[in-house]
């Protein structure tokens, strides 16, 4: 066993090392690291303990890191071996699931460790600057230590459990959502629903459910080491524990799973009915590439009404919740019910938009179908276009809804964002999406983080030139008399950002694209 | 197959690969150097050489997804650099690697690549009725392909470089990886492929089966043509001394110095491993088998067989190409 387990992870780790792509990736992610901390350093002159604040900042930067970390790069851990091919023989080498999971994954800790290590300075500098003691600076980062296993695990147990990067990274990141998300939900609930509607019992496990994500969560345990009297506390928390103790827990089950997990699917999703698939697939459209990338975003138009179904079933939450606690408001949907529910639909659309395009050029690679398609009497810009098109169906449902929340509620959204808002946020989601696209093209696992990290770096200069244009256009307009300079400064910043930001990033694609398809 | 794409003029004329002074090179590594070869319309032609030596190179740039550094390559009169959607609707590719939606069941990959090709649906419907019967994979077509066997996604992949009605099929080591049964079955797909009136140039290292199955063959080495021609003229080994192979049903001790004896025969040998029946008889230039064969009947002798000889294709491609990897 312990061979085998040398054997992968050295493995693992020369393929590492002699890729250039996970390099970059790593300086990539490096930099961002260096930036935030940067940032945070000048943000804590002045401040009371500013060696406290500025080491808080680079725990909850550390965080997000390993939250990401996991879901992008601890799920290829196993996929990758399903994908290529190489598991059964791995297994006919006498290989045990054991050795399989812990050599693939320790090279990946390794990388991650050493990702973190390059914070190390700046910790002795938080010390300098005072606030924060030894003891609270252990305690932190055995509670971070505690959150990456944890994640870790999470994420190899998605590894295990599905058959692509993709389908590994999307369950991995929706547990991780529901965790971090489960606290609010059921909290706001509770106070939104009538006394005595629901069932002592049932209130008394989600309370619990409530307690133990508390107990679990990695923030709430900084936010208690890292305050003024937390300096007092024992070095290993509660949440040290139980972090531990779900991550083994989480690799045990991906051990013991494996065999059965890792056989390859004989049937669809849809069972052994041919009419139910044919039913809910259809027919190919006149826009091929359009209806395949649309099934396989959606699953298929009955899995499409399912999904608007859904999100209509999601506003109607936020109406009821709004019901209950305003009866005779006369509005199905107002104030800050209105907000949330119409925050809560952006974030699922820039999600869903964000997955879309990390895989849909991405998948063709991985299946080796990138000559298929070149071979086809479609131009790359076809293929391209019909591809976006694609995106915005599988999107409709959540736009849909979207705009109906915006129309029934204007007014109380337009309290929370303005016109200006709305565009930096439309710029950045085009960003992000076109360069996940791109990074797809290029790296097999860091697509999405590393797109994300480049949109928020260019983010930090993107808000003066989108409201400078707007000034600008504002002035153009009141010189001229003309009620239309916001969308004229709509029309102005979307323009500029396609001609000197995405239209360079399209080109780029469709060049890397044609070089894939000749070398497939 | 009742979809008829392509324009079918000139068709027997016209050769449907055309390839002259082809060089192609990339990072400093000439892949092709000066290759010229053609292949006739309706032939089942076979592309062979070591690894390495280009062959993929070569379909590539056939099937336009490689411009060519230098030199002219047509399909059907059209050229691949200036004309290359029009060859690509008359050209089926199978790539050496599975490249398959494996998320897909059989009937939705077919259907998909017949929508990208513009078939309409009901026309859709009756082509992949149609392929999928010629591969005999009718009975799987609602079957997830992540499901299916090597041999049986080969053949789908097969299918699919057929929905669109291709004149030609450019096949890249297609049966890499399949059992005998599978490969067989291939094969016999290939000739039914061959009577309906399809050019295929395929690209394989099974030599015995391309000897067999194949009318024309070009041999490629470290990037240039060592032969292009019909298989017989690679085959035939009778130029100087026609050589047969002769089977007798009982043969006493100085049977070889009798038929040495004939005014015929240059020389007679017994092969390895045989019974003491079988011989390999030399006969001298400008001898027919018919004289032969007419003094054999003087001396009265059992003959159960007789034979022309003919080199393996191994021996061919092993004459022809040079040893080692190339670097």
């Amino acid at each position: 066993m312990i061979t085998g387990t040398l054997t992968l992870f050295q493995w693992s780790l020369r393929t590492d090392v002699r890729s250039i792509w996970p390099h970059i990736v790593r300086a990539g992610f490096a930099a961002f690291m260096l930036f935030s901390i940067f940032a945070a350093y000048a943000d804590v002159f002045g401040t009371m303990g500013p060696g406290l604040r500025f080491f808080q900042s680079i725990c909850f930067l550390n965080v997000v890191l390993i939250s990401v970390s996991g879901i992008s790069y601890f799920v290829s851990a196993v996929t990758e071996e399903k994908e290529s091919g190489n598991l059964a023989l791995l297994r006919l080498a006498g290989v045990t699931p054991l050795a399989i999971v812990l050599g693939k994954s320790t090279s990946r800790l390794v990388s991650s460790l050493m990702l973190l290590m390059i914070q190390l300075p700046f910790t002795f500098l938080a010390i300098t600057l005072g606030g924060v003691t030894w003891q609270q600076i252990i305690s932190s980062y055995l509670a971070l230590a505690a959150w990456m296993v944890f994640v870790a695990n999470l994420a190899l147990f998605s590894s295990v459990r599905c058959n692509s990067p993709g389908r590994a990274a999307g369950l991995a990141g929706a547990i991780l959502v529901l965790f971090f998300t489960v606290q609010p939900i059921i909290v706001n609930g509770l106070a939104a629903i009538p006394a005595g509607w629901l069932p002592p019992s049932v209130v008394t496990f989600l309370n619990s459910v409530v307690n133990l994500q508390v107990k679990m969560s990695v923030m709430d345990s900084l936010a208690r080491i890292l305050t003024v009297s937390g300096a007092g506390q024992g070095l290993l928390s509660f949440q040290f524990w139980l972090n531990i103790l779900a991550g083994i827990v989480l690799f045990s089950v991906s051990v013991m799973m494996f065999d059965y997990w890792s056989r390859p699917s004989q049937t669809s999703d849809f069972g052994t009915s041919a009419t139910a698939r044919r039913f809910t697939v259809g027919r190919c459209w006149r826009l091929p590439l359009m209806w395949k990338e649309f099934l396989f975003f959606t699953g298929g138009r009955l899995f499409f009404i399912v999904k608007f179904l859904a999100y209509g079933a999601t506003v109607g939450v936020f109406m009821y919740l709004q019901n209950a606690s305003q009866p005779w408001s006369g509005y199905w949907l107002t104030g800050d019910y209105a907000w949330a529910c119409f925050l809560t639909l952006a974030a699922a659309l820039t999600l869903e938009t964000l997955m879309y395009s990390s895989g849909a050029i991405f998948t063709e690679i991985r299946q080796s179908t990138l000559a298929s398609l070149a071979m086809l009497p479609l131009g790359t810009s076809r293929i391209l276009l019909e591809k976006v098109l694609a995106c915005v169906v599988a999107a409709l449902p959540v736009v849909i809804w979207l705009m109906v929340v915006y129309l029934s509620a204007s007014e109380s959204i337009d309290r929370h964002c303005s016109a200006t808002m709305v565009v930096s946020c439309l710029i950045v989601l085009l960003l992000s999406s076109h360069l996940t696209v791109l990074l797809s093209l290029y790296t097999r696992w860091a697509a999405l983080p590393l797109a994300l990290l480049l949109t928020f770096a260019s983010f930090m200069c993107c808000p003066m030139l989108i409201l400078a244009s707007f000034s600008l256009t504002d002035v153009i307009a009141r010189s001229h008399n003309w009620q239309i300079s916001l969308l004229l400064g709509s029309l102005l910043n979307l323009v500029w950002t396609w001609l000197f930001v995405l239209l360079p990033i399209e080109i780029e694609i469709v060049k890397r694209w044609d070089r894939l398809s000749q070398e497939s | 197959m009742s979809t008829s794409v392509g324009n079918p003029v000139n068709r027997e004329t016209v050769p449907a690969i055309s390839v002259s002074d082809l060089s192609h090179s990339f990072k400093g590594h000439q892949a092709l150097s000066q290759v010229s070869f053609c292949v006739m319309p309706q032939t089942l032609h076979g592309f062979v050489g070591p690894n390495g030596a280009g062959k993929t190179t070569t379909l590539k740039v056939i099937c336009t997804l490689l411009k060519p550094s230098w030199g002219e390559v047509s399909v059907f009169g059209s050229s691949v650099r200036n004309d290359a959607v029009n060859v690509r609707r008359r050209i089926g590719f199978m790539p050496d690697h599975f490249s398959m939606y494996r998320q897909m069941t059989v009937f939705e990959y077919l259907d998909f690549f017949a929508a990208a090709y513009g078939l309409p649906v009901a026309q859709r419907d009756q082509v992949i009725h149609d392929v999928l019967t010629l591969t005999d994979m009718e009975g799987r077509k609602d079957d997830l392909i992540s499901g299916l066997s090597r041999g049986m996604q080969q053949r789908v992949s097969l299918a699919r470089v057929l929905v669109h009605d291709p004149d030609l099929l450019l096949l890249d080591e297609p049966a890499s990886g399949l059992d005998p049964r599978a490969r067989i079955e291939l094969m016999e797909i290939l000739r039914e492929l061959r009577r309906m009136g399809k050019t295929i140039f395929i690209s394989s290292h099974i030599l015995s089966e391309l000897a067999e199955l194949c009318d024309s063959v070009t041999i490629i080495d470290r990037g240039q043509i060592r032969f292009s021609g019909p298989m017989d003229a690679l085959l035939d080994n009778s130029q100087d001394h026609p050589t047969y192979n002769l089977r007798l049903a009982e043969a006493s001790e100085d049977i070889i110095s009798l038929i040495k004896g004939l005014p015929e025969v240059a020389q007679v040998e017994e092969p390895e491993f045989t019974t003491g029946k079988d011989f390999v008889v030399q006969l001298k230039p400008d001898t027919s088998a018919n004289q032969f064969l007419a003094s054999m009947l003087t001396l009265n002798l059992p003959i159960v067989s007789f034979s022309q000889q003919r080199r393996h294709l191994n021996q061919a491609f092993m004459d022809l190409t040079t040893r080692g990897v190339r670097t």
